[in-house]
């Protein structure tokens, strides 16, 4: 319902033809380390991932994976002072040469954040001020960034509407309104500078199910209106399923499997994946014990050698005790893994050592 | 109808504040379990539902303002010391935030030596540590991993597996688990559950179930509640409630739950605004 | 013990004032021997022991005053009873205060609002005005009555802070679940609450302290408090009284001034040391 590839183009934005542009952001081996009393932290480590421009982009993991920090160092927000961080953000918002967001000095990522890319931060909601009407603060934001306030007031009528909101909405306070009209609001201030990019964390959690999906709807209709890629992070397997285009599954800092969403997670590549997937209840059909993962997660400072899913993964080989597998496209075409015959059809990457592809190159066997 | 239920709600009604800013947490609640043939019953809905306080109700830390909450046909908040005990002992609590249930003050092994001694379920140090023992196994964990740890060092997961073992010390009739899986991961999601299913099937313990989450009522089974404004407005068995569901409530909560499977789309119809917000 | 540890290392705050306190403490505690080094067998407070109004000297490293006494003696006596009425106040307030506070904290209800509306109640009684004129109609207070007189306005403070943490700790989860393992209210005051309360009380208590050692300045440089005593705050009422500073002879003066200051600046420094340690949002940006 909401994956018509039909896109009205925008005024003002010229259309990109998906095909022959860059993509619109390219994560190439990022690292956050944090030191910490108990060693370096590597909240993320060695980290790969590509947006394309008005995608939907699914990034999954559990607690501690990494996922906030990632979406952190995108923006160039990490709050500690003392990190080191390695790799390229390179964003191309307008399809020319990309600029590499971790060389940006404030001033420019500030203007990068308003104009380019806007962040739904997880629990944002509640980040209204409870003191001014919901029209101000729309206003505020995109005086902030330089649009006169005539205008602003202008645009905010149809900002609610295209979040599903009345327009009597902007007269009303925070605390007049439910929490699923408060993280529409926050989602109208988002899309006020008419950003390429909106990374969303965690939008939905703490909203009850049918509040939940109107929420993801809104989003996913901004997609089709605004011609914008869309970043959504979130725990939750089943939320991706329903929403986006392609995902990407993090553990331990990393992104260990990524590919379209409906062969991701109905044909798992990596035994992390197909962990998850099975520890996830359905309804309807017949009630099957699930499995659920072995283990804990590890911790950001003390990542485990070899492949860091090792010693929780039911398809333990010798080398994954050693030997980091590497984050890789498969070929296309079919072949036999966990007993069954999986065909690569879209362009899937995996780090996992059960596919050949995804050992290092003269790694011992 | 000669042994009262081991565990009942008659009709408890709670009510929150007065006057302008009254609100009614539960209306007229009926539940009973009895003591001779274990259950697994989930109350599910959203928040504001009241299903918490029905579980606080039974757990004897919410008086309801009228109707009873009762333990063996007793008025729990007229219980004598003795008859205290029992109910304690038999109706035990899993709760939702496995951080704020430690007291941060002290170590691990104080929830097991404490529950114990409070409960008398030990003679001498070599029976205590073999109980501790048994219970960490019921739940999967390792002693050395656990004992010996202040709370904050454990994972979510093990915290909630602690809590688990505590129950299991007690050997208790009744759990009553309020969101006990909402605050986990994915992954322990199951696994805790899965502990619920087989204390009711090796050890007969019964267990009431609150969560807000359809799809975990309907893997654990047995029967559900389904709880809108402080009433329950559907109830029967988990499967048949959740493939044929009766009331509009429930209809629309399935509707808006994501399944997992991206070919088997929300449901088609939108739902109105009105009755989300 | 493991919470001091952390807040020694956290808190250079903590730190200096505990250092500054322990330092005044110590002297006080060690009142009779330094006075033995310090004037042999001369009791400090016999008038005319020496010449009057002697400037400071390797003999008298603070002078003489007005009734020829050694000035550093009479610190070294007035010390210890500042310390001990100002510690004795504190520590009364915070008893009483954290027994009220707990009581209406954790039982709530009716019990709740009656100590309240007593608390409340003595919160707005002007209390410096009202110390003065008790201390004024009963000449003879001992220190130990003079610190119960001030411990009887200050304990609301304490009662406050101490019921809104009450209130706070009571909701948390390990409060149900001690009752579902069938802990009694008092055990559960004394093993669930107390020790988390534990860091507000000592912050209660430093509180405290400091507004009596205020308030006893206050009252015995007007001349309010027991005459029959010294201590610092008489100290600077005397030599107010001799006009020492039009005479030049400022360090009978800012003697007991610092000494004064010392111990404010060292009870405050652990008392914010301590509350931004346990209470975070006062940890400034971080």
């Amino acid at each position: 319902m909401t994956t018509t590839p039909t896109i009205e183009p925008k005024a003002g934005r010229a259309q990109l033809d998906r095909k022959t542009t860059r993509p619109l952001l390219q994560i190439e081996n990022l690292d956050i380390h944090f030191p910490t009393p108990n060693g370096l932290a590597r909240v993320v480590d060695g980290c790969n991932l590509t947006i394309n421009h008005n995608e939907l982009v699914g990034i999954a993991g559990e607690s501690g994976s990494g996922k906030t920090t990632l979406v952190e160092a995108i923006l160039q927000i990490i709050r500690f002072p003392n990190r080191i961080s390695n790799g390229r953000v390179m964003f191309s918002p307008d399809g020319n040469e990309p600029v590499d967001l971790m060389q940006l000095n404030k001033r420019q990522m500030r203007r990068m954040r308003g104009e380019h890319i806007a962040y739904i931060p997880q629990g944002s909601m509640n980040s209204l001020n409870p003191v001014m009407r919901v029209g101000a603060q729309i206003v505020d934001a995109m005086v902030d960034h330089g649009i006169s306030d005539r205008q602003a007031k202008e645009k905010v009528p149809g900002l609610l509407a295209r979040v599903g909101l009345e327009e009597r909405v902007a007269r009303l306070y925070p605390h007049e309104l439910s929490g699923g009209m408060k993280q529409r609001v926050i989602i109208a201030i988002a899309i006020s500078l008419e950003p390429e990019l909106i990374i969303a964390d965690e939008p939905s959690t703490a909203l009850d199910v049918n509040v939940q999906r109107l929420i993801l709807e809104a989003l996913a209709n901004l997609r089709q209106d605004m011609n914008v890629a869309i970043m959504i992070v979130s725990h939750d397997l089943p939320v991706h399923a329903q929403l986006v285009d392609r995902i990407g599954i993090m553990y331990a800092g990393q992104i260990v499997e990524a590919g379209d969403i409906r062969s991701t997670v109905k044909k798992s590549l990596h035994p992390y994946t197909r962990g998850l997937m099975g520890a996830i209840p359905s309804i309807g059909g017949p009630r099957e014990r699930l499995g659920g993962i072995l283990g804990t997660t590890p911790s950001p400072s003390n990542w485990p050698d070899g492949c860091r899913f090792h010693n929780r993964c039911p398809h333990k080989m010798d080398i994954c005790t050693s030997v980091q597998p590497l984050l890789v496209p498969l070929a296309a075409g079919p072949r036999t893994v966990f007993g069954e015959e999986i065909d690569v059809l879209a362009a899937r990457d995996v780090a996992c050592h059960l596919y050949p592809e995804s050992t290092p190159e003269g790694a011992a066997t | 109808m000669s042994n009262p239920p081991l565990l009942q709600l008659e009709k408890a009604t709670t009510i929150f504040g007065r006057g302008a800013s009254e609100t009614v947490a539960n209306k007229d609640v009926s539940l009973a379990l009895d003591e001779h043939e274990s259950r697994l019953i989930s109350i599910v809905g959203e928040s504001g539902s009241g299903k918490t306080t029905a579980a606080r109700c039974l757990l004897g830390l919410q008086k309801p303002t009228s109707g009873q909450a009762l333990w063996r046909g007793k008025d729990i908040y007229k219980l004598k010391k003795q008859e205290r005990f029992m109910f304690r002992r038999e109706v035990q609590a899993v709760f939702q935030d496995p951080y704020g249930i430690y007291n941060p003050f002290y170590k691990i092994n104080r929830v097991f030596d404490l529950t114990i001694s409070k409960f008398k379920l030990a003679d001498g140090n070599t029976e205590k540590l073999e109980l501790i023992d048994d219970a960490l196994k019921a739940v999967n964990l390792r002693p050395h991993d656990v004992l010996g740890r202040y709370p904050h060092q454990l994972s979510g997961g093990e915290r909630q597996r602690v809590m688990l073992a505590r129950a299991y010390l007690v050997k208790p009739k009744v759990i009553v688990a309020d969101e006990a899986i909402s605050m986990l991961d994915v992954a322990v999601r199951a696994v805790i559950m899965n502990i619920l299913m087989d204390f009711r099937e090796n050890l007969g313990i019964s267990t009431v179930f609150i969560t807000h989450d359809l799809s975990a009522a309907y893997y654990l089974g047995g029967d559900i509640m389904v709880m809108q404004r402080g009433r329950v407005v559907e109830t029967g068995s988990s499967v048949d409630v959740m493939n044929n569901p009766q009331d509009d409530y429930t209809k629309l909560l399935l509707s808006s739950i994501p399944s997992p499977d991206p070919d088997q789309r929300w449901g088609s119809a939108p739902i109105p605004v009105a009755a989300a917000d | 013990m493991r919470a001091f540890v952390s807040l020694w290392q956290d808190s250079g705050k903590f730190k200096l004032g505990f250092i500054i306190t322990a330092i005044l403490v110590a002297v006080a505690l060690l009142k009779q021997p330094l006075l033995a080094l310090h004037l042999g067998d001369i009791n400090p407070l016999r008038e005319a022991s020496f010449p009057i109004f002697l400037d400071p000297s390797r003999e008298h490293p603070l002078g003489t005053d007005r009734f020829g006494r050694d000035v550093l003696g009479l610190v070294f006596v007035g010390l210890p009873t500042s310390l001990q009425v100002a510690f004795m106040a504190g520590g009364l307030s915070t008893v009483i205060g954290a027994v009220v506070g707990f009581v209406a904290g954790y039982k709530g209800g009716k019990v709740d609002t009656t100590l309240r509306t007593i608390t409340d109640a003595f919160l707005v009684i002007p209390t410096l005005p009202l110390i003065i004129i008790l201390a004024a109609y009963s000449r003879n207070l001992t220190s130990f009555q003079l610190a119960l007189v001030l411990a009887a306005f200050s304990w609301p403070f304490a009662a406050r802070t101490i019921r809104s943490q009450v209130l706070s700790l009571r909701e948390r989860p390990y409060i149900e679940l001690a009752k579902m393992t069938n802990m009694s209210d008092s055990q559960i005051i004394v093993q669930e609450v107390f020790p988390n309360m534990a860091p507000y009380v000592a912050i209660g208590f430093a509180t405290a302290s400091v507004g009596a050692a205020f308030s006893l300045v206050g009252l015995t440089v007007l001349g309010l408090a027991p005459s029959n005593q010294m201590d610092l705050g008489t100290l600077i009422s005397l030599a107010w009284g001799w006009g020492v500073i039009s005479l030049g002879k400022e360090w009978i003066f800012a003697a007991p001034v610092t000494l004064l200051i010392l111990l404010f600046l060292g009870l405050a420094l652990v008392q914010q040391g301590m509350e931004e340690f346990f209470n975070p949002r006062l940890r400034g940006q971080s």
